[in-house]
């Protein structure tokens, strides 16, 4: 269990600084984070089941100037080697346990914002350590000083994976025997939910005029279709 | 001196950590100061540098994509700066101009457009249980930045000053409205698609599908109302927990409308 | 005319306002009232270049705002007015612009400031400019963006310091 636990910290590390910090090339998107860490673990289909259902939940919460969204990279990659290590430890490849996995993440990305604040309120000594560095003429100290920023960014990533990561092994072993039938009837249901609550929310707050008649419509169309064809 | 073109690959290599030093109090200006570094290097010598570095930490953020374009302006203003050339616009100013535009016209095209359009796209894919969708994604949606990223920061130090009107004469604002008016789209048919996909799977009859819509248009509702998007999860997963306790007395119902 | 929302942000018009207030309080037109901008030909258009253009955008000295809101130009429309500092709001609503609530956004850090919240940086002449907003019926509150929690301002102000 260790070993999926740590290799899931590196790729928290490298997706959790992808959101911020560097490039920003999306590998921090749940749709890639999760099948990622899953391929390293060997069981690339439960990354990409549960890093679908996470992709759209929280895309209308825009990282918009100081603001910061709930950290659903974490809460994909964490939830999925919860998923995977639970899995192996139960004994089960059921999707009922992966999906509780992913349940119990969930509220948990809210402390993803608790730690990125942090990190965000810690580098601005970094600005004044590097404003220092430079009236003495120091110029690599003050470069250095912007580098030390991504170790902040890396410390709150990590550190919000392994809070859901605690989180959930304290709490999803307990609940599982209780939720486990009930789950079966209602894991594919949930599976559906999942996405159309995204898209909910999307619509909902997306900055368009009569985005609700548009959607309406191409959905209606796309049934139709698919029922007539 | 002029900066190489060694200098601005270095800079721009460098603006791919831009944001590495996020902070509440200046934004990325601490980026900014390491991203432009090499070519204030180039440019100032001696006592001078450190003073011109020195201006580069203020204040300052805009749309990560778009910083690049911002930089290359600035390096071409500090060279002709530098060369003695009367200054057209204090290069502080430039900054603090096109910051702000810059930033609503990344914000909406990148984050508010095009993130939903590529992952509806995408998720098609990841629907039919396809391994390469993440990759799908990745293309997808990382062309148009990489563009912006390469080509706006070779147009802003070939133009400097005028690089800005660029950003007005293709409304790019207006660009943004469209991506999101596709992501809609492609979202609705995402959306028409997973519930087709799930009552076909159960053998449900499929003019139930429509009645997602009334749901979906009452989270959207809540969610237009500031309710937070973890509190509609799991207060939809509750009740999905709930009716799938009277699940077997809901089938028998359904059984007697299959076939209509 | 009705103003959906008044908001003190040194950036004025950004992502944030675009993306996140103007849907949720559906206005359909932005009014910035600020000198420096409106002075500046170049620095007007591209703030007005970053906006959609089925969105009405004014940009314009205070006074001459002013002179707008009390002609009927803006009659039918759902307005978002910008200031960038606490000294413009007020300045505003002494000269009769009378918006009865006002949001704090963004006010960045400087010299002599203290931190009030993430975003909001306040010496102590803002921290008066908003206490005779306040006397004058204005109700203030700091919210970043509409998924931020709403809270007086006066919750956010550390102990010890304030008049």
């Amino acid at each position: 269990m260790s070993v999926e636990l740590f290799s899931g910290a590196l790729i928290a590390l490298l997706c959790g600084l992808d959101r911020t910090a560097a490039f920003q090339v999306m590998i921090s998107r749940p749709l890639v984070a999760g099948p990622l860490v899953a391929w390293v673990l060997g069981e690339p289909l439960i990354g990409l089941q549960l890093g679908m259902l996470v992709e759209l939940l929280w895309l209308a919460r825009l990282p918009v100037g100081a603001a910061i969204p709930p950290d659903d990279t974490q809460v994909a990659i964490a939830g999925t080697v919860l998923a995977v290590s639970l899995g192996r430890v139960l004994e089960t490849s059921a999707i009922e346990l992966q999906l509780l996995c992913l349940l119990v993440a969930l509220p948990f990305g809210k402390f993803g914002q608790f730690f990125d604040r942090f990190a965000r309120q810690y580098n601005i000594r970094l600005v004044h350590q590097a404003e220092a560095a430079l009236l003495e003429g120091q110029l690599r100290k003050a470069e250095w000083q912007h580098l030390r920023g991504l170790l902040t960014f890396a410390l709150a990533a990590v550190g919000t994976y392994a809070v859901i990561i605690g989180g959930g092994l304290l709490v999803v072993p307990v609940l599982w025997p209780l939720i486990e039938k009930s789950l079966v009837h209602s894991v594919s249901w949930l599976q559906l939910a999942l996405p159309l609550v995204g898209v909910a929310v999307i619509l909902g707050t997306i900055n368009v005029s009569r985005a609700l008649t548009l959607f309406c419509a191409s959905f209606g169309m796309a049934f139709l279709l698919m029922w007539l064809v | 001196m002029a900066v190489t073109r060694i200098t601005r690959i270095h800079v721009w290599l460098r603006l791919m950590l831009l944001q590495a030093s996020w902070n509440f109090e200046r934004l990325q200006g601490l980026g900014f100061f390491f991203a432009i570094l090499p070519a204030l290097k180039k440019i100032y010598a001696g006592k001078d540098l450190p003073q011109a570095a020195q201006k580069h930490l203020s204040y300052f953020n805009t749309h990560p994509y778009l910083t690049p374009s911002v930089v290359g302006a600035v390096i071409k203003l500090e060279e002709e700066q530098a060369a003695g050339l009367e200054a057209e616009f204090p290069i502080n100013d430039f900054k603090e101009m096109v910051a702000a535009p810059y930033a609503a016209i990344g914000d909406a095209l990148f984050w508010g457009g095009l993130r939903p359009l590529a992952a509806g796209v995408a998720l098609f894919f990841a629907a039919k249980g396809i391994l390469w969708a993440p990759l799908i994604f990745l293309l997808f949606y990382n062309l148009a930045p990489t563009w912006f990223r390469l080509a706006g920061y070779v147009r802003g130090y070939r133009q400097g000053i005028h690089s800005v009107e660029f950003m007005q004469r293709h409304r790019l604002p207006d660009w943004a409205i469209h991506t999101k008016e596709a992501a809609v789209v492609v979202l609705a048919g995402l959306s028409a698609f997973l519930v087709f996909q799930h009552l076909q799977q159960h053998q449900l009859p499929s003019w139930l599908g429509l009645f997602t819509l009334l749901p979906m248009i009452l989270l959207g509702l809540f969610a237009r109302k500031g309710i937070s998007t973890l509190l509609l999860t799991l207060l939809t997963a509750i009740v999905i927990l709930v009716t799938s306790l009277f699940w077997t007395d809901l089938a028998g119902w359904l059984e007697t409308y299959k076939g209509y | 005319m009705s103003i959906v929302l008044t908001r003190i942000d040194n950036r004025l018009i950004h992502g944030q306002v675009l993306e996140s207030w103007v849907p949720y309080v559906h206005a359909n037109c932005i009014v910035v009232a600020n000198d420096s901008v409106a002075e500046a030909p170049l620095k007007k258009m591209m703030m007005e270049a970053s906006v959609p253009s089925r969105m009405r955008v004014e940009i314009d000295r205070i006074e001459r705002i002013i002179e707008l809101f009390t002609s009927s130009s803006l009659d039918g429309m759902k307005v978002l007015l910008l200031f960038a500092s606490t000294a413009d709001a007020l300045r505003a609503h002494q000269a009769g612009l009378h918006y009865r609530h006002l949001n704090l956004g963004n006010l960045h850090a400087g010299a002599g400031k203290t931190r009030l919240s993430c975003t909001i940086f306040l010496d102590p002449e803002d921290l008066s400019d908003l206490e005779e907003l306040e006397d004058a019926g204005v109700d203030i509150t700091a919210r970043c963006i509409p998924a931020d929690a709403e809270r007086p301002w006066r919750k956010l102000i550390p102990k010890g310091r304030g008049a």
